[in-house]
């Protein structure tokens, strides 16, 4: 079966080579024969990649432990489903996921857009080969998951760490987010090449990006999520470089999707938008290398590996072949319009679009703070999270104040007095819940005051104009408040849906300066019997329990849990031992409060053999608000993606000639 | 002028940036082979090895040694003491990632970070 993957894959990579340069040369020499053949090529691709993935999944299914990288990375008691997401558990694995995603999802744009990008599919296709090509020649010719060997007994099993259930959906989640944002760099080559750099590229890739973007955000959430409970630190996010590569280009993606409002609406932006769409591009195979490469300390990069240098020269083509691009291209992008006033819609978009990439580049400055500073002094320096944190107050909370004040402001310009009627009721609600929370004790992070504060006045400005478009439609003659509010929401979905995800903003705000500004952290050396108090909270140590599963022991300390003198629970903090990879997890135990969303969190940290146990518990308020921000999130991005008809025809109308764009 | 305008912003947060980065409490972060010379807070990225002894929780602290992970210098092993949570994958023979004070003789961890052993490792010739 070994063979049949190779196989499978070699054609895949003959076919996306095919689309890069076939496609090209059709694009080039306008013939229509070769452009519809590179375009099948691509599609052809996928199906060849599928099947080398399939046969994978199968060697996984079947624990054919021939396949090194089955035995590397599975054993006979891993269960289901864990069996198949150790798929993506290894470098070989995860790069075969990356093809055949970005073969997939490529496929998907270029056969969606095929009507209406015309003139700029003959080049988009080509640009998706040529970076297929690069994931092709990796699993071809470097890092082939196919690799044979005496089958040994038993396979190395997966790392306990992955066998989560955020773990089955975090990694595609990710690939997704970084493949997706293929498709608009894609799209935007193919429109500077063709020299077809109107709307029509953003019109297509609207949705795509909007997809990609999403599946990043909640594949970062989700890695998040899986942190808190299974890495068992008591945290979620460490500024660790692998975390911040994945943040970069959702940043940047951020930054584009605002931007390219003020393209569709007044034609200005149009070279920072090609660059927006080139560095997100850029900045996910970055993070790829970072990974993957060694050069820079992170939990999850091991070791200096050869895929690294590859990486590096691909960065290196994309980013050169970007700028060129751009730059040849610079009469064409020339806006046609000029910013009329600084209180203005497309200014709050600008001021904004600013502090994104400002942060997306401190952030890339931190990571690559260790290559420099080795390259120039010859020693790494590392900088750790109070850098990162303080730039995140430094970029985050202006942020927060103009997320609140950006809707409020109208397009071309707004004079003082209109703008500080507009603001007048957020402003007072922000003013209302710093006092309060003053006079609450909260005053004790001035960050943390500010984050709400400000929190309050951007869901202050959402809750306004939800409100003011009720309000109108029902004077307009909506038959209910109810089909007033939804008709408001479905006419104007992007609007209306961007607005729920900055809600889900202000969520993950105020979970992420509660849980880090006003937490409490106690550790505590308990006997049976014992017990230890924290925040009101009264934990008793019970003794340990020791329990057997299929591939590995559960060793739990058991707590009665009371809160103010109540019972609330008995919780079971502790470690899982497994057999086969020889290693051993934390299982924290967690206790949400989901009124005041406070988690109680409890670390079995060490076991002693008299009977004793060292805990950590934590109290982390607020916390269970960044986890709602998800799904709010992911409701806000499903209206955003919802089709609209009504919206359609009006782009498309805008893009004539041309028939109505077809989107996923 | 917006040229201007663009690259004076550019230039003050890198300037910021440079300042932040070296003065905000940046970590050296060597290898054990490298730490003669060096005292104070650093970072230290080696191969554990055994034996691993002691309580993490208790006065004595965990005691190992750290050596190179690769390179012609492996022979060079750092005593670690380490105070705190003790992490999951951490045992002789893994790579992990150590931040403490060296004194010149041994390093006095605060935290340790073992780095994932399945993910991304190198392909096995």
């Amino acid at each position: 079966m070994q063979d049949l993957g190779r196989a499978a894959l070699a054609l895949a990579f003959g076919l996306v080579l095919y689309a890069a340069i076939g496609g090209g040369l059709g694009a080039y020499l306008r013939r229509r024969r070769l452009v519809v053949s590179a375009r099948n090529a691509l599609f052809a691709a996928f199906g060849s990649t599928a099947v080398a993935a399939i046969v994978l999944l199968n060697a996984f299914r079947i624990r054919d432990f021939s396949f090194a990288y089955v035995a590397e990375h599975s054993s006979k008691a891993l269960p289901f489903p864990y069996v198949y997401t150790a798929f993506w558990g290894g470098q070989e694995g995860s790069l075969l996921l990356w093809l055949l995603v970005l073969t997939g999802v490529g496929s998907a744009a270029v056969a969606f857009n095929r009507r209406l990008t015309t003139e700029v599919l003959p080049w988009t296709v080509p640009v998706l080969g040529a970076v297929a090509s690069f994931f092709a020649l990796m699993l071809v010719f470097v890092a082939s998951p196919f690799g044979t060997q005496v089958a040994p007994a038993d396979g190395a099993g997966l790392n306990p760490s992955l066998q989560n259930p955020y773990m089955m959906i975090h990694p595609p989640l990710l690939y997704l987010g970084y493949v997706g944002l293929t498709i608009p760099f894609a799209f935007a080559a193919g429109a500077l090449l063709s020299g077809r750099f109107d709307e029509r590229w953003i019109v297509a890739t609207r949705r795509w990006t909007i997809l990609a973007w999403t599946a990043l955000g909640i594949g970062i959430l989700l890695g998040a999520k899986w942190a808190y409970e299974e890495v068992g630190w008591g945290g979620y996010y460490a500024w660790d470089p692998v975390e911040n590569a994945a943040l970069m280009p959702w940043l940047a993606a951020t930054a584009y999707l605002h931007s390219v409002m003020v393209q569709e609406k007044k034609d200005m932006l149009r070279v920072w938008n090609a660059t927006l769409v080139c560095g997100a591009f850029c900045l996910s195979i970055f993070g790829t290398f970072l990974t993957r490469s060694g050069l820079i300390n992170s939990i999850h990069s091991f070791a200096q590996s050869p895929i690294g240098a590859w990486f590096l020269g691909f960065i290196g083509v994309a980013a050169t072949f970007s700028t060129v691009l751009i730059l040849w291209r610079l009469p064409l992008l020339r806006a046609r319009t000029k910013l009329e006033s600084l209180a203005s819609r497309e200014a709050a978009f600008l001021y904004n679009n600013l502090l994104l990439v400002a942060f997306t580049l401190t952030v890339l400055w931190g990571v690559a703070f260790p290559l420099l500073s080795d390259a120039v002094r010859g020693e790494a320096v590392t900088v750790g999270p109070p850098y990162y944190d303080f730039f995140l107050k430094v970029f985050g909370l202006p942020l927060l104040l103009l997320m609140g004040i950006g809707p409020l402001v109208a397009w071309r310009r707004t004079s003082l007095r209109a703008l500080g009627e507009t603001v007048l009721w957020p402003g007072v609600a922000a003013l209302a819940v710093g006092v309060i929370l003053i006079a609450l004790g909260a005053g004790s992070s001035t960050a943390g005051l500010l984050a709400y504060t400000f929190s309050a006045f951007a869901l202050g400005a959402i809750v306004l104009e939800f409100a003011r478009g009720t309000r109108a439609r029902k004077a307009l003659g909506a038959s209910s408040w109810w089909s007033a509010f939804s008709g408001l929401v479905a006419r104007n979905r992007r609007r209306y849906g961007g607005y729920v995800v900055h809600a889900a903003v202000v969520l993950l705000a105020i979970g992420v300066a509660g849980s880090s500004a006003y937490g409490a952290t106690k550790i505590r050396h308990l006997r049976p019997g014992d017990t230890m108090g924290i925040r009101g909270y009264t934990l008793t140590y019970k003794g340990s329990v020791l329990r057997h599963a299929a591939n590995h022991d559960e060793l739990r300390a058991r707590l009665a849990v009371t809160e103010n003198g109540n019972q609330i629970g008995t919780l079971f903090a502790g470690k899982n031992r497994y057999f086969a990879e020889q290693q051993v997890s934390n299982e924290v135990a967690i206790k949400t409060d989901w009124l005041r969303a406070q988690d109680l969190f409890v670390i079995g940290d060490e076991f002693k053999k008299d009977g004793s146990v060292y805990l950590k518990v934590l109290v982390k308020p607020l916390v269970n608000l960044i986890w709602l921000a998800g799904l709010v999130f992911l409701l806000g991005s499903v209206i955003t993606l919802w089709p609209d008809a009504r919206e359609q025809r009006r782009l498309a109308s805008r893009t004539e000639p041309g028939p109505v764009p077809i989107t996923p | 002028m917006r040229l201007v305008i663009a690259l004076s912003v550019a230039a003050a947060l890198a300037v910021f940036l440079l300042y932040t980065s070296f003065a905000g409490g940046a970590t050296p972060s060597l290898k054990p082979s490298q730490l003669a010379g060096h005292r104070g807070k650093l970072s230290v990225s080696g191969y554990v090895l055994g034996p691993v002894a002691g309580d993490p929780h208790a006065s004595g602290g965990l005691r190992f040694k750290l050596r190179d992970i690769d390179g012609p210098h492996q022979s060079v092993r750092v005593p670690v003491v380490f105070h705190g949570s003790e992490p999951d994958l951490f045992r002789a023979g893994r790579h992990v990632y150590v931040v403490g004070n060296y004194n010149g003789a041994s390093l006095a961890a605060t935290s340790i970070t073992t780095k994932c052993p399945s993910k991304y490792s190198p392909a096995k010739s």
